[in-house]
């Protein structure tokens, strides 16, 4: 069965400079904005359970692809049809709101992944547990270490499963005990068999180690997709 | 729009939660930040009052409550766009992590400020009953300017939002729009009175806040029925804001991302 299904996705956008109206005075005119096309024309469909690597060279539109299906920018044409399924992007440094508690961003950040209030409230104890925070958990996110904000990042997308979980280059936060912690649940997530994955990584050995399929991007379109080994041993020759 | 009430439906729990718990952190931070919301608008009464009547001798009834209103209405619908001018840029971690609709945004912000206003207004009314202020039924025109008010202070924010995000020193300019605005809507003086003359008749009707301002004056202090026409006008022009700038945003909010 499908649960990704892209045809023909493209996504442009307009190089917009931030102009000031001080600088536009004295210029003189907003310069012309230019359009980036980042992707162009992706066609791919992936099944139920698979665990899809992406690679490509920096701005090949690996992260855009994952914004894309994340919701965060819109395509300018072509179809992205998850079938109704959850969806949750995973990428480093997810955000919060400073000003608040711990447990209040778990909350928040679940409502906007589209749970119920009751559902993340649940699911809470686990995510403070495998977090490690203690008592932060109840300060303002302002006051946390770099290391405990993307712990509690990572947990909460490892403890509000959805069905489709995207990657961008996370696969272990924080001090060397909560790396294979985090390391070891993000791996028991992917093989779910219900779940889709789709991860986007420089790191070839993780990927050679976790993928099913793999995709190529070369500047916005799609180079090689198939078994995993052909597809990184074709990559790697091209490098 | 219907894709607007759908999604207002969809976050309908995000807004209200969101809403809480940024009010909770104000409180939070300082004990006493709750008695500011209070205390703030007070003192500045305190001290328009003091100026107006002492230096100026103003002649006008009620002068406290009728500074504290147009205070705290005018207070509202400048935080409103004050915030919102930087509204996507400061959200940057949600923004660019999780689709949100952006006035998404502007809503929780909307309800924050609203529930500070109505803070506010108990004060108003304590000061109606000080100044034992003879009451009529015109004070019902208050609901339909308030949800007008509310509605234009709303379309304008998701309008400086947009722009707000491309253009860096947008906040700079609408300062001073703002301040300039301030003094034209006559928070503590009766613009009618002080411009006499074609001047401040039609200032009083072309300047919306005015509009809201001196209705709600003239519901709650002085039992008259405000001026309708241009409170329909308003409505109608805040209706048309608003259309604007959800059209404005859905077209342009997966761009946000690229340029903060």
């Amino acid at each position: 069965m499908n649960a990704i299904h892209i045809e023909n996705l493209h996504v442009r956008y307009r190089e917009l400079t931030v102009s000031s109206i001080k600088r536009s005075l004295l210029r003189g005119g907003i310069k012309n904005s230019r359009y980036t096309h980042a992707l162009k024309g992706i066609s791919l469909d992936v099944e139920q359970g698979e665990i899809l690597g992406i690679i490509g060279k920096n701005g090949s539109g690996k992260s855009t692809m994952l914004n894309t299906m994340a919701g965060i920018f819109a395509p300018d044409s072509g179809v992205i049809d998850l079938g109704g399924r959850s969806v949750a992007l995973l990428a480093l440094g997810v955000g919060f709101q400073g000003k608040m508690s711990g447990r209040e961003n778990i909350i928040l950040s679940g409502l906007l992944m589209g749970f119920s209030e009751k559902y993340v409230r649940e699911k809470m104890p686990e995510i403070i547990e495998f977090s490690e925070l203690g008592v932060f958990i109840d300060k303002p996110v302002n006051t946390y270490s770099k290391g405990m904000y993307s712990k509690l990042a990572f947990s909460i997308t490892a403890f509000l499963e959805t069905e489709i979980i995207l990657i961008d280059e996370v696969f272990s936060v924080g001090d060397e005990h909560f790396k294979k912690k985090s390391f070891a649940k993000m791996k028991e997530l992917i093989s779910d068999k219900n779940r889709t994955v789709m991860i986007v990584s420089h790191s070839l050995s993780t990927l050679r180690k976790l993928c099913t399929k793999m995709l190529w991007l070369h500047e916005g379109e799609v180079r090689m997709m198939g078994d995993t080994q052909e597809v990184l041993d074709a990559y790697e020759q091209n490098m | 729009m219907i894709k607007f009430f759908a999604d207002i439906h969809k976050y309908k729990n995000y807004i209200a939660y969101a809403a809480r718990a940024e009010l909770k952190s104000e409180v939070a931070n300082s004990f006493l930040n709750w008695v500011w919301w209070v205390l703030e608008p007070l003192c500045f009464m305190a001290i328009y009052a003091l100026v107006f009547s002492f230096f100026f001798k103003s002649k006008i009834e009620n002068l406290t409550a009728f500074i504290f209103l147009g205070i705290t209405m005018w207070e509202f619908f400048n935080k409103m766009l004050k915030s919102c001018v930087k509204l996507v840029r400061g959200n940057k971690a949600i923004v660019s992590k999780v689709y949100v609709p952006k006035y998404i945004l502007v809503l929780v912000k909307l309800f924050v400020n609203l529930f500070k206003t109505a803070i506010s207004f108990i004060i108003v009314a304590l000061l109606m009953i000080i100044h034992k202020v003879p009451l009529s039924w015109n004070i019902l025109w208050f609901i339909p300017i308030c949800i007008s008010f509310v509605l234009f202070t709303f379309g304008l924010s998701l309008v400086v939002m947009h722009f707000g995000v491309y253009i860096e020193d947008m906040a700079n300019v609408l300062n001073i729009v703002l301040r300039l605005w301030f003094y034209a809507t006559g928070i503590f003086y009766n613009l009618a009175d002080k411009l006499t003359g074609a001047v401040g008749y039609w200032l009083v009707r072309l300047n919306p806040a005015a509009t809201y301002i001196s209705g709600a004056r003239d519901a709650l202090l002085y039992a008259r029925c405000p001026n309708l026409m241009w409170l329909g006008i308003w409505t109608v022009v805040s209706l048309l804001i608003t259309l604007a700038g959800i059209t404005l945003i859905r077209k342009n909010e997966n761009s946000y991302v690229k340029v903060i």
